[in-house]
């Protein structure tokens, strides 16, 4: 009993040292930087790097220079430009864009770490001072060394925090800058240098924890960085503000899981195995966390200005828009030979699904959720079940009436929760399905379950073409669902839920029913694309980083609308999948003088993706949208813009075109040529729009001529000169116009703009009452 | 009308032509405003006058779209509000310039990124606020709002500013507390600090003023001795015409 309780302390003090670290940050930025587990595990792999002997391809360093390096250098270092590069520039964005930037973080380092130590033979003799030390013995308890170097730094790191804060000017101006930033400047401190500081510290904090917890758990990218993720547990007991909770929810943590560890294994209750609970021990802590944490008082005070903005379309617009879709992509794979290559798409559909059950919750109503894949999962589950005997109908009913639930109920701790403790809320549920649903053998033989294809009786969906013609109907059903459900009350409700909690209070509006109905309508959504799956899936689908991946493209795609998520589906299910069967067959790789495989910056891809939010928060579909609104709204340029694409289609059909060709035509017209014609059409004086017209018809015929089956062998060096030619085909039709006007967002209209250049006084007044008829006796009342 | 008189040396703080504003909204359209060296200046004018945005511009919070400040003589346009107050311009901003979540002591500590020294800071501020000293351990979001304000105000003492700008003292607290505040003030512009005080209120400040200036609208309207301005005073507030 003793060894249990004294491995949970040293467990403990790794947690503690980890969850003090994000306090910090967090106390003094503002910023939950859920990246704190990946920069842990990085850490580890930098330090094991550096210290490892050369026959272990390391750099053979002596272990206090590693440690000097990779603590006080290294990951000061990087939180120093993260902070310089990515979080001072989110500065005024919601919640929502914040926790997805860093949790874009997590992934991108993740993504590094996989793609640069693949694999590693860790070297554990050498790894860390202690670990070869004698074992200790007290009574027939044993110590090691290791264990007491870790309690001993989470000691002193308490101590020195402590110091820091309350001692010392610098730690009094951190905390300062929580209360009122302005201030802080007003008195004559810096608060981006403080800044820096904070996350310099914090980096070096969870540097600390990955080195002394790698040792224990060995070396793998996604299990370090989930261990690190246990101290949001910790934190969160802190209510991520006060360092002496923290650290006794560490030791909490610790000792809970280490008894787990030891007492729970070959437990069951009927048949659901207790073995994996030492690893639920952090979720279920950050639930009771936070079921008792005092709830948020609604503060008073204007609606809350963001930057995100998002054009509602109309019904009859989302209307076109969902039946354009749905022939388009069954068009588009119509002309895909073999029926396993509409894998890719499959997936992609699939994600975009998941991603639109994001649109009401996060778009709408504000709330973010990183536990989507989780629900999919349970329609899964629930499918594989109920339709393995032919009830695919009621497999599919009864797979979305329990995700709604199920995300009903995940509403209910998040009632009196917002933004950020919402985000950690379904990340710890997310690590619990992960771990006591989706492991049990009872529910997932093999770790994964096989999904029925849909069968309606008059229609079966198991090929990839007829699942394709599903999904790409179900999307554009719920897409239009989903904009008609803006426009409802219950959408109003939404949206003024997420624009002043306090105005809807007071408007007496029933913030909880409304919230669980729009977390069980999401994660309905999402246990539908689940039920849908068609295919054999692996439990690590359902897992935490595949929910933050989904979350993220979602925002990246702009998550307030359903063009956006459809973007950010797509963007995932061509990173995760298409690219690998485009590219991985690839022999020489698609730049092969820069001699990164494609294959490999897919893993970082979609982190950086997400870094890149803080510059756009309201996503990469508003831009899109932006640059196409003009066809939309002109007819002619909109059957334009319909009818050529369609007749490439048909030439590609009937074999005039190869299908390589297709694409790079579809590519010139869509990127290069539809953008510019409304302008084409409505001549502008000065321009040469005839010209102009001549040039893109033409090179859109020449597009066609070319053989782009056999220009090259390499599918990566095909793309590459489709967007060149996309590229040059544009400029060329701007430069032979002459008078091209900007095309995008048009600037906020200033007080110039709109006709006002002093400020009104009273004979504006006056005036304004004579216009509008309004004489003293109106005013009064009287008749 | 006394137009101030600025021909003797520069004014320690002048702003000309000052515009400014939030996002695509102006709110100033071209202030002029000058406080010579060792004189009170109030400036008054209704809510949504733009006085506190005045002010931010003064300190440096601001960035005007055009026209300049001009301290002692210098253009000091577009420089950080922190450098600023390491030059002795000292801003007590509205609304209780303190830090709630800190201790006394620790607020005290934070005048200190000015450039003073902790001990003679705690010695100004005890010695004039002896409440203070006894709270020295308490949240300053835990006491009194005319305890805050006294801190807020120790801040403008023990930096040993050349230039203060004081935003809306008054607010919310009781008369006697406020006279007693504005008391200090009259102390603090003796020893030849040059103030810019902001108020909504004017009676309260007008004793202590040498000069006062009305802004309506995101404008200086006029300037002149306190006698002289009452009667535009009344105007402006309640938005009729001169009489």
């Amino acid at each position: 009993m003793l060894t249990i309780i004294l491995t949970g302390i040293s467990l403990a003090a790794i947690y503690a040292i980890a969850a003090s670290g994000l306090v910090v940050t967090y106390t003094t930025t503002g910023t939950f930087n859920f990246a704190h587990g990946a920069i842990g595990m990085l850490a580890a792999y930098l330090y094991r790097q550096a210290t490892a002997s050369t026959d272990f391809g390391g750099w053979g360093w002596p272990v206090w220079l590693g440690l000097i390096f990779v603590v006080l250098f290294a990951a000061p270092a990087f939180g120093v430009v993260v902070e310089r590069g990515v979080m001072r520039r989110l500065d005024g964005a919601s919640e929502v864009v914040k926790v997805v930037v860093t949790v874009s973080l997590l992934l991108a380092l993740v993504g590094l770490a996989v793609w640069q130590w693949p694999s590693v033979s860790s070297d554990p003799e050498k790894f860390l001072v202690g670990t070869s030390w004698e074992k200790f013995r007290f009574g027939d308890t044993t110590v090691t060394g290791h264990q007491i170097v870790t309690v001993c730094v989470a000691l002193a790191v308490a101590i020195g925090l402590r110091l820091l804060l309350f001692r010392t000017r610098l730690g009094v101006a951190m905390r300062a800058v929580v209360d009122d930033r302005n201030l802080v400047r007003l008195n004559g401190a810096k608060p981006h240098r403080l800044a820096m500081f904070s996350w310099a510290l914090g980096f070096s904090l969870a540097a600390v924890s990955g080195v002394l917890v790698a040792p224990e758990r060995g070396l793998n990218q996604v299990q370090l960085t989930l261990l690190v993720v246990n101290a949001y547990a910790a934190a969160v007991v802190g209510r991520l503000r006060s360092l002496p909770m923290t650290f006794v929810g560490a030791l909490v943590l610790g000792i809970g899981q280490s008894l787990a560890a030891t007492k729970l294994i070959g437990v069951n209750i009927g048949w659901f195995s207790l073995a994996d609970l030492q690893y639920a021990v952090s979720p279920v802590l950050l639930f009771f966390a936070m079921l008792f944490l005092p709830s948020e008082r609604l503060r008073a005070g204007a609606a809350k200005r963001v930057r995100e903005s998002w054009r509602l379309p109309s019904l009859r617009t989302a209307a076109w828009g969902a039946l354009g879709f749905v022939v388009a992509v069954v068009a588009a794979t119509d002309l895909i030979g073999a029926d396993p290559d509409r894998a890719g798409l499959v997936t992609a559909l699939s994600f975009a699904l998941v991603a639109l059950s994001l649109v009401p919750l996060t778009g709408m109503a504000g709330q973010i959720s990183l536990a989507q894949m989780s629900f999919f999962g349970v329609g899964a589950l629930i499918m594989s079940w109920i339709g393995d005997d032919g009830h695919t109908v009621a497999g599919l009913i009864v797979a979305i009436a329990v995700s709604a639930v199920v995300g009903g109920l995940v509403a209910l701790p998040a009632l009196r929760l917002t933004g950020l403790y919402l985000a950690l809320g379904t990340a710890a549920f997310s690590l619990f399905m992960t771990r006591m649903v989706f492991k049990q053998t009872r529910l997932m033989p093999g770790e994964q379950v096989a999904v029925p294809g849909l069968d309606l009786g008059f229609a079966t969906f198991r090929t990839n073409q007829a699942q394709i013609t599903l999904l790409a109907i179900v999307f554009a059903a719920v897409g239009v669902f989903v904009i008609w459900l803006r426009g409802s009350s219950f959408g109003r409700r939404l949206t003024a839920m997420k624009d002043s909690p306090v105005a809807c209070a007071t408007l007496g509006l029933d913030l909880t029913r409304t919230k669980i109905a729009v977390f069980a309508l999401s994660a309905a959504i999402a246990g539908l694309s689940g039920a849908l799956v068609n295919r054999s899936v692996a439990n690590s689908d359902f897992e935490l980083l595949a929910s933050m991946n989904v979350t993220m493209l979602a925002v990246v795609g702009g998550v307030g609308a359903v063009s956006g998520v459809l973007f950010g589906g797509l963007l995932l299910g061509v990173i995760n999948k298409l690219g690998d069967v485009l590219f991985a067959s690839n022999a020489v790789g698609i730049f092969e003088f820069v001699k990164i495989a494609v294959v490999d910056l897919q893993k970082v891809a979609p982190g950086f993706i997400g870094i890149g939010l803080g510059a756009n928060p309201s996503g990469a579909a508003t831009d899109i949208a932006d640059t196409y609104r003009p066809v939309a709204e002109s007819r002619p340029a909109l059957s334009l813009a319909v009818g050529g694409p369609a007749l490439a289609w048909v030439l590609a059909r009937s074999g005039t075109i190869n299908k390589w060709t297709f694409v790079a035509v579809l590519a010139v017209m869509v990127f290069g040529v539809i953008p510019a014609v409304p302008i084409l059409l409505r001549p502008i004086p000065g321009g040469r729009a005839s010209a102009a017209g001549a040039f893109a018809i033409a090179s859109i015929v020449v597009t066609g001529a070319i053989d782009w089956e056999t220009l090259t062998a390499s599918n990566g060096m095909r793309v590459l000169w489709m967007l060149i030619a996309c590229g040059a085909v544009a400029r060329g039709v701007m430069a032979i116009h002459g008078q091209f006007p900007h095309t995008g967002a048009a600037p906020q209209p200033s007080p110039d703009l709109v006709g006002i250049d002093r400020p009104l006084d009273r004979s504006d007044a006056i005036e304004a009452e004579r216009v509008l008829g309004l004489t003293e006796g109106v005013l009064r009342g009287a008749p | 009308m006394t137009p101030i008189d600025t021909s003797a040396a520069p004014p320690l703080l002048e702003l000309s032509g000052v515009r400014a504003g939030y996002g695509s909204i102006e709110v100033l359209h071209g202030v002029n405003l000058a406080v010579p060296a060792g004189s009170v200046v109030a400036l008054l004018g209704p809510n949504g006058a733009g006085k506190t945005t005045t002010l931010g511009v003064a300190c440096g919070l601001i960035e005007p779209t055009a026209g300049k400040v001009l301290m002692a003589g210098r253009d000091v346009t577009g420089v950080a509000p922190e450098e600023l107050v390491r030059r002795g311009v000292v801003t007590i901003p509205e609304g209780r310039g303190i830090f709630p979540n800190l201790t006394v002591r620790e607020n005290l500590q934070m005048v200190t990124y000015g450039g003073a020294r902790l001990a003679d800071v705690e010695a100004t501020a005890y010695e004039r606020f002896p409440r203070l000293g006894e709270r020295r351990k308490q949240l300053a979001g835990t006491m009194s709002g005319g305890e805050q304000q006294m801190l807020a105000m120790a801040r403008g003492l023990a930096s040993n500013p050349a230039l203060l700008f004081l935003d809306e003292l008054s607010m919310g607290l009781a008369p006697l507390v406020v006279e007693e505040l504005y008391g200090i003030v009259a102390q603090i512009a003796r020893s030849g600090v040059s103030i810019l005080v902001i108020e909504q209120f004017a009676r309260t400040v007008l004793g202590v003023a040498d000069y006062a200036a009305i802004m309506l609208n995101g404008l200086v309207r006029s300037v002149g001795r306190p006698a002289d301005i009452e009667d535009e005073l009344s105007a402006a507030y309640l938005g009729g015409q001169k009489p």
